[in-house]
């Protein structure tokens, strides 16, 4: 048991390695070194990415006693791909007026000024903290690993912008997740006084135990609820989403794109995990109350982003509504549950974290005398000065609204499909309304740029001076022209092997030592 | 073991019923704490002598006098060393039931050598993150 869980951390012990050496490679005083940081931290992350597939062999993750074995590799291979991009964004951003006041001699360095090694060290933090949550086998576990994943990014939008509006939006970030964080820790002690155990197996069989028994207790439900309520907040989900647009305005553009993905796929992993020990992995279906909440979730989380999203002349509050639309999304595959619904989480986890990153790569490569754009204004005509950004931007515009033959139409299929399979046309329909009222916002991101002519405003925009994340948005815009190609592929690869059938067979040679009564 | 308990609890209010003697113990324990505390403070009005004076009448402060502003402001540096400090703490508290366990592991074996490595591991992060600190300026006082 204890070797296992080392040997399935090894992932995050190469993150771990690399966090301690850029700590201190961020502090040294010859500059040359110091511009390589991203570049060293990008190695261990690539490191971290390339160890999964050998980590998590078939052979290992058969014998593995956590709830969803299945789940790790997809998506650590998926957070370390997202991470690349994430950090291809940041290349030359940390630190920029220091660094180039010390390049031309103006200042000296001080260790006790720069914030290039933390950036990184964080970063890299916060991703081993989302890969911890994957692995997660017991309540204590996932608390600390779904904190891990979100510490990290309260200090980095403190120190993104030397603004007041950074700190404001980290204070805000912080209470309110700390919040969040005692309400689902409530809800985890309720689960533990429910079910006499913090272990997410074991808890398994003791709720199929009390379901077999007539009916889960409403102590293991309402622990549930809150828990999954707390868990909201990372996800951006209503009624726990109203941080969102102020935190993601508030912090510089590279570190509102890492909020944006790897606090949400912590949240959404955390869901499925937690999900799975109500019965679910074993065909029966979910109590009803947590159901009616996860589908009050589901509806309020979509409509309120996109409508919220419609009202927005800022481009980063608009992304932000748009990315609390898309959580609402994601519960759509989680309400599916296990087999199709959790693989299409997965996918869409990935096809999102990618047209968002470049959306907001796009934002990165473009700046007014050193400062990011905000208003949508700016866009108007982009095309003239910036082809490439204004492709680059309609088209991860197209791929968040889903358009067809751009990767983020698959999708939003593949959740649509899982959802019908599971029954709950209504919450389809709801999402395809919902899609329907995003196209407005997006197709202004896709129009502004490309269709409007330029007005004084958006003449005065420069290319930002580092060329890398106007690289990252071009690639990973051909990336949603290019993937759909390797569509299977990709399918294959965020496919839980656990399904109902090979769950019962894994049930059984699991609890052939413990109670087996309750089968 | 559990289980059985459990299959008692299908309706609220047979949870409450059932779930809540499980908590009698410490329903005890606070009603005890009431007592306790209520009964000190009555008896020492009681039983106790009575003598007021200016010194009595201030309020405690650990020994300072309670003069100027409570919201006195105090060098930074002291709260980073503080957080250095934590370091190490925290560092003690894993060496110590490291060492409880290494005692009994068998001496030269592959375990106990392990267990050795994955410690010294341990401690390079710490000696790092006091590399860190030092790089940092922490330890300078000017």
């Amino acid at each position: 048991m204890m070797m296992e869980k080392l040997w399935f951390v090894i992932p995050e012990v190469v993150l771990l390695a690399g966090v301690v050496i850029v700590a201190i490679l961020g502090l040294v005083s010859s500059t040359w070194l110091r511009s390589r940081v991203p570049w060293v931290t990008m190695i261990f992350v690539i490191g971290a990415g390339v160890s999964f597939p050998l980590v998590f062999t078939d052979e290992a993750v058969s014998k593995s006693t956590m709830l969803l074995p299945g789940l790790g590799r997809p998506m650590g291979m998926i957070a370390c791909v997202i991470a690349v991009c994430l950090l291809l964004l940041t290349v030359g951003r940390i630190d920029r007026k220091y660094e180039q006041a010390i390049a031309e001699g103006r200042d000296r360095f001080d260790p006790l000024r720069s914030n290039k090694g933390e950036y990184y060290v964080f970063f890299m933090l916060s991703l081993a903290g989302l890969m911890l949550t994957c692995s997660a086998n017991d309540l204590i576990w996932l608390f600390l690993a779904l904190e891990l994943t979100s510490l990290p990014t309260y200090v980095m939008v403190a120190m993104s912008r030397g603004s007041r509006r950074a700190q404001e939006s980290a204070m805000k970030y912080f209470f309110l997740g700390a919040m969040s964080a005692a309400m689902f820790l409530y809800g985890f002690a309720l689960l533990y006084g429910a079910t006499g155990t913090v272990e997410l197996s074991a808890m398994r069989d003791a709720l199929a135990d009390q379901a077999a028994d007539g009916g889960i207790s409403m102590l293991a439900v309402v622990g549930m609820m809150l828990a999954l309520l707390g868990i909201g907040f990372k996800l951006a989900a209503a009624p726990m989403h109203l941080y969102a647009a102020d935190v993601y305005e508030g912090a510089a553009v590279h570190v509102t794109a890492v909020l944006g993905f790897i606090p949400k796929a912590g949240g959404a992993v955390a869901f499925m995990l937690l999900l799975s020990t109500m019965g679910w992995l074993d065909g029966a279906a979910l109590p009803m109350p947590i159901l009616i909440l996860l589908w009050v979730m589901a509806v309020l989380t979509m409509t309120l982003g996109n409508i919220a999203a419609l009202l927005q002349r800022s481009v980063k509050r608009m992304l932000a509504y748009s990315s609390i639309s898309h959580s609402g999304y994601l519960l759509i595959g989680i309400i599916a549950g296990p087999g199709l619904g959790f693989s299409a989480v997965l996918l869409y986890l990935f096809v999102y974290g990618l047209a968002n990153t470049g959306a907001f790569a796009v934002l990165a490569s473009l700046q007014r005398e050193g400062r990011e754009i905000e208003s949508i204004d700016d866009l108007a005509g982009l095309r003239q000065k910036h082809p490439g950004s204004a492709i680059a931007l309609a088209i991860t515009s197209g791929s968040l609204l889903g358009f067809p033959p751009l990767l983020g139409f698959w999708g939003k299929l593949a959740l649509f499909i899982a959802g019908i399979a599971s029954g709950h046309i209504v919450l389809v329909l709801i999402a395809a309304i919902n899609s329907a009222i995003s196209a407005w916002y997006y197709l202004r991101l896709v129009g502004l740029p490309l269709m409007s002519e330029p007005s004084e405003r958006s003449e005065t925009i420069d290319r930002d001076s580092s060329p890398w994340p106007r690289f990252t948005a071009i690639g990973l815009a051909a990336s949603m022209v290019v993937l759909p190609i390797f569509l299977a592929g990709i399918q294959d690869e965020t496919e839980l092997p656990l399904t109902s059938d090979e769950a019962d067979a894994v049930a059984l040679t699991d609890d052939a030592d413990q109670d087996s009564s309750g089968f | 073991m559990m289980h059985a308990r459990m299959h008692a609890m299908t309706s609220l209010p047979l949870v409450l019923a059932s779930g809540l003697t499980d908590y009698l113990p410490i329903a005890i324990l606070v009603i005890m704490a009431i007592i306790f505390a209520v009964v000190n403070i009555i008896g020492a009005g009681i039983l106790g002598p009575k003598v007021h004076g200016e010194a009595k009448e201030q309020s405690y402060e650990s020994g300072m006098k309670p003069v100027g502003t409570a919201r006195k402001r105090f060098n930074i540096r002291f709260y980073i060393l503080a957080m250095t400090f934590l370091v190490f703490d925290i560092e003690i508290i894993f060496l110590y039931p490291w060492a409880v366990d290494f005692t009994q592991l068998e001496p030269q074996s592959e375990e106990s050598m392990i267990f050795f490595g994955r410690i010294l591991f341990f401690i390079l992060t710490s000696i790092v993150a006091y590399i860190y600190a030092w790089k940092k300026g922490v330890f300078r006082w000017d």
